[in-house]
């Protein structure tokens, strides 16, 4: 083990840091060429699946055929992704930047010069950035909708056809969001990307909580979505140009439109980035934009996977990625220490929150926006490198957690709470869910070996390795992301030792998400779902007693059904059989959990350009991302000489930081272990659990706590914040406008239209249907008339 | 004197249709009086034809497109006015075209008992009870009547021609059922028509004896020389009160209401488009002789307080100042009036015709703007006169359209036989899934009256506002818009019944009256109502062209006046220096002459 701990410190001996100079050389150089029409497939197909399954829709389909269309094209456009890759971006030339045209879409002219113009072209900018988000988006979607088609199989028909046709839309809006070739293409593929995003939360719309967490997800988006926006405004006015082609070239000849430097103008190095990166916070949910992340869960599992962990949320990532010739402008990196510690704080918060509540599904909606904090901080301190990697190795790893977190939840009637399953790995079927999901906890936590390690591990180096100066305070962000990797170790490991080892226990959940919409329960609010579980987790808030043949099996089922209010449910006279998921669920479990394990193999691929850091950091430096030389080094700063290099505790942190983060990772898992572990020769020696609801060493620890616990457990009371802040006050000025609107300016508006009538009313009796009444009024019109014009006139 | 006959081919076509529609509507057998219609209908299509191609115009002699004839000659002074020389192809073009799907809304009016009984042998076929012939022969006098007036360029001419158009009306109205109420509307109808008729001849009598001419052309030249005397302003002010009573402007419209609810609907339909047209094209020709080509305070009557409400634009022109302030005046109040009457109506024909009332007031105010507004750019938008002959297009297009779909529906037969047509709006109701055709022409024609953005409506009343803005006449305009908000009331009820509302138990049935010509009718119009707003392109560059005057400005002549009763047309020359400077650019034919 020690032996091949060397191996890769040798490699990171020469990481990052030290050679990046030839990278950018081939870059600044790099032109761009027309690619292959077939490549519009890869965006293209998504759509024709959207379309085709609209049909279906249409033609009322009530089979499973909808999926097979969605599978079917999107391993297509998954090939198409592939094929690109291997004939432009394999093997050390330097890769092209493809660009493919599909057609004219907006062209405004402005005045008589073609530069006094607006040219947005649905077109696709193809470089090895954009490559690497659509190879793990196009693959991952195919499978997790392979996964979709068993898991959404007790709603085919309509509800069939709404699922994928909104997850056939999500691809191409994804598609879009990262190929665009301009910001205003990206800016589609991002609301469209909202857009599925809300239908597919929503998706069980008769269900209060999946409605509000919809809309929650929907209106935090537009906060970000707002900042994105003007920084396309202001993009636009900077540049007059919103195609990255040209953008960039502004940045390499280092003037603005206008001729002035950009290095010397604050509308460009500060605030154009920070309206971006208020943009990437909202999709990202990242700082103060995180809270509607976690209530996305209420989404069907597939979608959690795939939108919420894998591919959407990386967009802000991806977002900042791409504009990273914006964002280096800066010569103090201001925004850059912004997003290094927003990342940082955003990792550290949620992990608190994660190691207190009891829903192992919010767990990873937590986790995950835990993750995407180290890749911004990874961002932040310059090696968007190691963010890349570890967005494409978090999304095959979180997509493996999440589907096994939906079997479980398909199996055990949508039941999430960790204090209710135990020994779910020792069930008939489960055996294989519980392997996969080791595999995806160990790179979670960050196992030596995983591919989870070795991207986490590229972000934490890098932060200890900035120089003094360079990123404000980034040796406590490196500090704060190493405690928080251990606190990550824990509670992965907490919820696995909880729910997939241990004695064989189990309370079957409400079935809430598994019910057919059709025979739900109406007539649950919102207050009496919250009042059921105090929890503020858990899915579903009636009991189905009769519908469901499954539930009536047999398998033990022992449990604390009163702790969770429900009386009524007794477990000796009931019984309930778990259901493992079939063929179309193992396999998607089970090909993620492999291609998990190969991603960490891609970290030993020598990479294109530059050294170390893998395959995924060589597609970086190929690409715009790329961090110059210049900046890398310090040179910008002001000072003519490079700061030296950042240091862990005085040791050269690419050397020591592989066994650093190993050791924290085990000491996480030893004391999830400890505190959680089960009694016997089936857990770990260490731990005492002997029931699925009581850890008695964990359960004090916890009491020890306190009001800290209660606090996490309660997510720290940032909805209510947020509810007492904001909502409270904008819900009083609009009933005041309100009362305005309705007294005010209807009254206004009726007085005006009652005006015509009155006079109508008061006019009436003139025509009386008498001849010679209208004679005379005729006569005497034309007199007064007469008598009018005289007097006027003169 | 023969030259006159280059303007008459339309109308001896229809004179001789008239003949051959009266004998054979009395035919004794059943298939030959059905034809009557038919020729009817072909007459008018011939005059269409006609029409196209035989009128004089300015661009010179054109060759028939069937026949290589060169037949429409160019305009002389000696073959009719020469102050409006391109409204007359235009509005003849447009009367008979309307006037066929006037037609095709008509059938069946009259002698439909009659007829039942005589297949059902309860009775044998007399003559002297049948009315299909005299209905049509008066159908088509008054449409004969019609394009008189637009040929007219003599004030007895106008007067007679006018008089040949509304005569058959009166007694179309009384035949057109064999209700009471037809009878009295009817009656009313022809007093105070006489009335009316009686305050224009007296109008004509007095611009005579002001100027000494009866000829458009010479009063016009009359007025180019020596200005405009109080006697002539005093006939012109009296004419424009009768012609208000065809086009039923406020204060000679008290009749409308209960005429067009006491007719037929298709009838209401013929009375809201013939004497309507006859009316604007009497004011646009009264107002041409007057000349729009005024500068603000400078007409007879000298400067005045009321022009307070014109805004100066740079341009702009307009009537002499008394006849602008009495149909300034006229058009506020006719549009006012008309619309609040009909927002109180429970009858759809009352609400209809008092909307019609409505109409006419909107197109005044393009008459008040008249055609020298803006630039020399003589754009389409800026020409009132344009906007009067597009709407009057529009108009009856779509108000066809409305009465075509109560034609087309009648309540269904009582014992007695007795057909009764519906009228209450609650007949409305969910009209859109019991009779389509009926429900959706009324929902477009609605719709288009009320003027919503893509139908024909809209790009009619466009120009009303645009060259009434160009004027200046900023107040008459925001007026114009107030009402048409407020017409919105009544047109959105219109609309939004047939498609919104469920018939409950309480309506009377309805079935659809067993005529094709009207539903082919309807559709026709709101067909027309689409397709003429796509197209309008094309009609408005005829549009545009029709709406050039020629005319002068009296208080900037130039030349000396011309002897008052010598027939020398040669020396109705135009100045183009004074046309220039009016803002006017046009290709006059008069020019030609010289």
């Amino acid at each position: 083990m020690m032996q091949a701990l060397n191996i890769f410190s040798s490699i990171a001996a020469h990481a990052v840091a030290s050679e990046p100079a030839a990278g950018v050389a081939q870059a600044a150089t790099r032109t761009i060429t027309q690619g292959e029409t077939w490549m519009l497939a890869i965006p293209f197909l998504p759509l024709l699946a959207f379309v085709l399954i609209a049909l279906c829709a249409a033609f009322k389909v009530r089979s499973k055929l909808p999926a097979f269309i969605t599978v079917g094209l999107l391993a297509l456009s998954f090939g198409a992704a592939l094929t690109t890759f291997i004939q432009h971006f394999m093997g050390p030339a330097a890769a092209p930047i493809l660009h493919v045209h599909a057609f004219d879409w907006l062209h405004f002219k402005a005045g008589p010069e073609a530069a006094q113009g607006f040219v947005a072209n649905f077109a696709f900018y193809i470089d090895s950035l954009t490559i690497l988000w659509m190879l793990f988006v196009t693959g991952l979607a195919t499978l997790i909708a392979l996964y979709a088609s068993e898991y959404m199989s007790h709603d085919v028909g309509p509800g069939y056809c709404r699922f994928f046709a909104a997850f056939s839309l999500f691809v191409f809006s994804m598609s879009c969001l990262v190929m665009a070739d301009n910001l205003v293409l990206l800016f589609l593929g991002w609301e469209g990307v909202g857009l599925c995003s809300y239908l597919l939360i929503g998706y069980f719309y008769k269900k209060a909580p999946a409605v509000a967490a919809a809309k929650k997800a929907f209106i935090m988006n537009r906060i970000g979505d707002l900042g994105l926006l003007m920084g396309i405004f202001s993009i636009y006015t900077a540049f007059g140009t919103v195609e990255y082609a040209k953008i960039f070239e502004f940045f390499r000849s280092g003037v603005d439109a206008t001729g002035n430097q950009i290095g010397s103008s604050t509308w460009i190095t500060i605030i154009i980035p920070l309206l971006f990166t208020i943009g990437a916070f909202g999709k990202s949910a990242q700082v103060f934009l995180y809270t509607w992340l976690p209530d996305a869960m209420e989404g069907p599992t597939p979608v959690s996977a795939l939108i919420h962990a894998a591919t959407m949320v990386t967009a802000g990532v991806f977002l900042i990625a791409r504009m990273m010739p914006l964002y280096q402008a800066d010569p103090n990196l201001l925004i850059l220490s912004i997003v290094a510690w927003s990342g940082a704080i955003t990792a550290l918060w949620s992990a608190t929150i994660e190691m207190a509540i009891f829903d192992i599904k919010r767990v990873m909606g937590y986790s995950t926006i835990s993750q995407l904090g180290f890749m911004f901080a990874g961002l932040g301190v310059l090696t968007p490198e190691g963010s890349a990697f570890h967005v494409f190795t978090h999304a095959f790893f979180k997509a493996t957690l999440f589907l096994g977190v939906g079997a479980v939840m398909h199996g055990f009637g949508g039941q999430l709470d960790l204090r209710r399953l135990s020994g779910v790995g020792w069930m008939k079927g489960f055996g294989l869910v519980a392997a996969a999901v080791f595999i995806g906890s160990i790179n979670l936590a960050g196992f030596p070996f995983t591919a989870g390690f070795f991207s986490k591990d590229m972000i934490l180096a890098e932060a200890f390795a900035r120089p003094e100066g360079q990123i404000a305070g980034s040796q406590a962000v490196a500090w704060i992301l190493l405690i928080t990797a251990g606190m990550t170790a824990y509670y992965t490991f907490r919820s696995f030792f909880r729910v997939y080892v241990g004695p064989k226990q189990f309370v079957p959940g409400d079935d809430a998400e598994l019910v057919d919409l059709g025979r739900h329960p109406k007539g649950v609010s919102l207050d009496a779902w919250h009042k059921e579980h105090g929890h503020g987790h858990g899915h579903g808030h009636e009991h189905e007693h009769n519908d469901h043949a499954h539930r009536h099996g047999s398998y033990g089922g022992v449990g604390d059904a009163r702790a969770h209010g429900r009386q009524d449910f007794d477990p000796s006279t009931e019984e309930f059989d778990p259901h493992p998921p079939g063929f179309a669920m193992k396999f998607a479990i089970a090909a993620c959990a492999i291609l998990t394990i190969a991603a960490a193999g891609l970290y030993f691929v020598s990479p294109a350009i530059g050294e170390g850091g893998g395959w995924a950091a060589g597609m970086v430096r190929q690409s715009s991302a790329v961090v110059s030389a210049e900046v890398l080094s310090g040179h910008t700063s002001g000072t003519d000489e490079g700061h030296a290099h950042g240091t862990f505790l005085g040791m050269d942190p690419h050397h020591v930081m592989y066994y650093v983060s190993a050791g924290v990772g085990f000491i996480g898992v030893l004391i999830a272990a400890f505190l959680h572990g089960p009694k016997g020769w089936q857990g770990l020696f260490l731990g005492v659990r002997q029931s699925c609801d009581v850890a008695p060493r964990a359960d004090k620890l916890a009491n020890a706590f306190g009001p800290l616990t209660t606090a996490a457990r309660n997510k720290y009371y940032v909805d209510e914040i947020y509810d007492a802040l904001i909502t409270r006050p904008l819900w009083v000025l609009s009933h005041i406008f309100h009362l305005f609107d309705q007294y005010v300016v209807d009254g206004l508006v009726n007085l005006i239209g009652a005006l015509p009538r009155f006079f109508g009313k008061a006019l009436r009796p003139i025509q009386s249907g008498e001849m010679h009444g209208y004679a005379v009024g005729m006569a005497g019109g034309v007199a007064v008339l007469l008598i009018l014009v005289v007097l006027l006139v003169g | 004197m023969t030259d006159r006959l280059a303007f008459l081919w339309p109308e001896i076509a229809l004179f001789v249709t008239t003949c051959i529609v009266m004998i054979v509507g009395l035919s004794k057998s059943l298939a030959v009086r059905k034809s009557t219609g038919v020729i009817a209908g072909v007459g008018v299509l011939v005059a269409l034809y006609l029409a196209a191609v035989s009128t004089p115009h300015t661009s010179g002699p054109a060759v028939c497109p069937l026949t290589g004839i060169h037949f429409a000659p160019q305009l002389t002074a000696s073959m009719g006015q020469v102050l409006l020389p391109d409204m007359v192809p235009f509005t003849k073009c447009l009367i008979a075209a309307v006037g066929f799907m006037l037609l095709l809304v008509l059938a069946g009016t009259v002698d439909r008992n009659e007829e039942a009984q005589i297949a059902s042998g309860k009775r044998v076929y007399d003559p002297l009870r049948a009315n299909r012939a005299e209905f049509y022969a008066f159908y088509l006098f008054s449409l004969t009547g019609l394009m008189l007036t637009a040929s007219a360029d003599d004030l007895i001419w106008l007067f007679l021609a006018l008089e040949l158009t509304s005569l058959p009306t009166y007694i179309m109205v009384a035949m057109s059922t064999s209700r009471n109420q037809s009878r009295e509307a009817g009656v009313k109808y022809f007093f105070l028509g006489a009335l009316g008729a009686a305050i224009f001849l007296y109008g004509f009598a007095l611009i005579y004896g002001g100027t000494g001419e009866t000829k458009l052309n010479d009063i016009a030249a009359v007025i180019h020389a020596q200005g405009i005397n109080s006697l002539t302003m005093v006939g012109a002010i009296l004419a424009i009160f009768g012609f208000a009573f065809k086009i039923a402007a406020v204060p000679m419209h008290f009749y409308t209401a209960d005429v067009y609810q006491g007719s037929a609907s298709q009838v209401s339909a013929f009375l809201a488009f013939v004497p309507k047209t006859a009316g604007f094209i009497a004011i646009l020709l009264l107002c041409a002789t007057l000349g729009w080509a005024y500068n603000p305070g400078e007409g007879a009557g000298g400067s005045i307080g009321f022009t307070a409400v014109v805004t100066q634009v740079e341009g702009a022109t307009r009537l002499p100042e008394p006849v602008r302030l009495l149909l300034w005046v006229m058009a506020a109040m006719t549009m006012t009036i008309g619309n609040i009457f009909a927002i109180l109506q429970t009858s759809v024909k009352r609400t209809l015709a008092y909307s019609s009332i409505a109409h006419s007031g909107y197109m005044l105010v393009g008459v008040i703007a008249g055609p020298f507004n803006g630039d020399s750019s003589n754009a389409f938008t800026n020409n009132g006169v344009s906007a009067v002959l597009f709407y009057l297009l529009s108009y009856g297009v779509m108000n066809l359209g409305a009465f075509a779909a109560l034609a087309m529906i009648e309540r269904t037969a009582k014992a007695d036989g007795e057909v009764r047509e519906i009228d209450h709006f609650d007949d409305l109701r969910g009209l859109c899934k019991v009779h389509p055709i009926a429900g959706w022409t009324l929902v477009i024609s609605s719709l288009s009256l009320l003027g919503l953005p893509p139908l024909l409506g809209f790009f009619g009343k466009l120009p009303l506002f645009t060259s009434g803005i160009a004027a200046g006449e900023i107040v008459l305009v925001v007026i114009l818009g107030i009402n048409s908000a407020i017409a919105a009331f009544y047109y959105l009820r219109m609309a939004f019944l047939p498609l919104t509302d469920t018939r409950d138990a309480t309506i009377e049935q309805t079935t659809e009256a067993p005529f094709v010509g009207r539903k082919l009718a309807g559709l026709l119009s709101a067909g027309g109502v689409i397709v003429l707003a796509i197209a309008a392109s094309a009609v408005i560059d005829q549009v545009k062209q029709a709406g050039t005057v020629q005319t002068w400005n009296p208080t900037r002549a130039i030349k000396p006046a011309p002897a008052p009763h010598g027939h020398d047309h040669a020396a109705l020359e135009l100045s183009p220096e004074s046309v220039a400077a009016a803002g006017g650019v046009t290709s006059g034919a008069a020019k030609d002459e010289r």
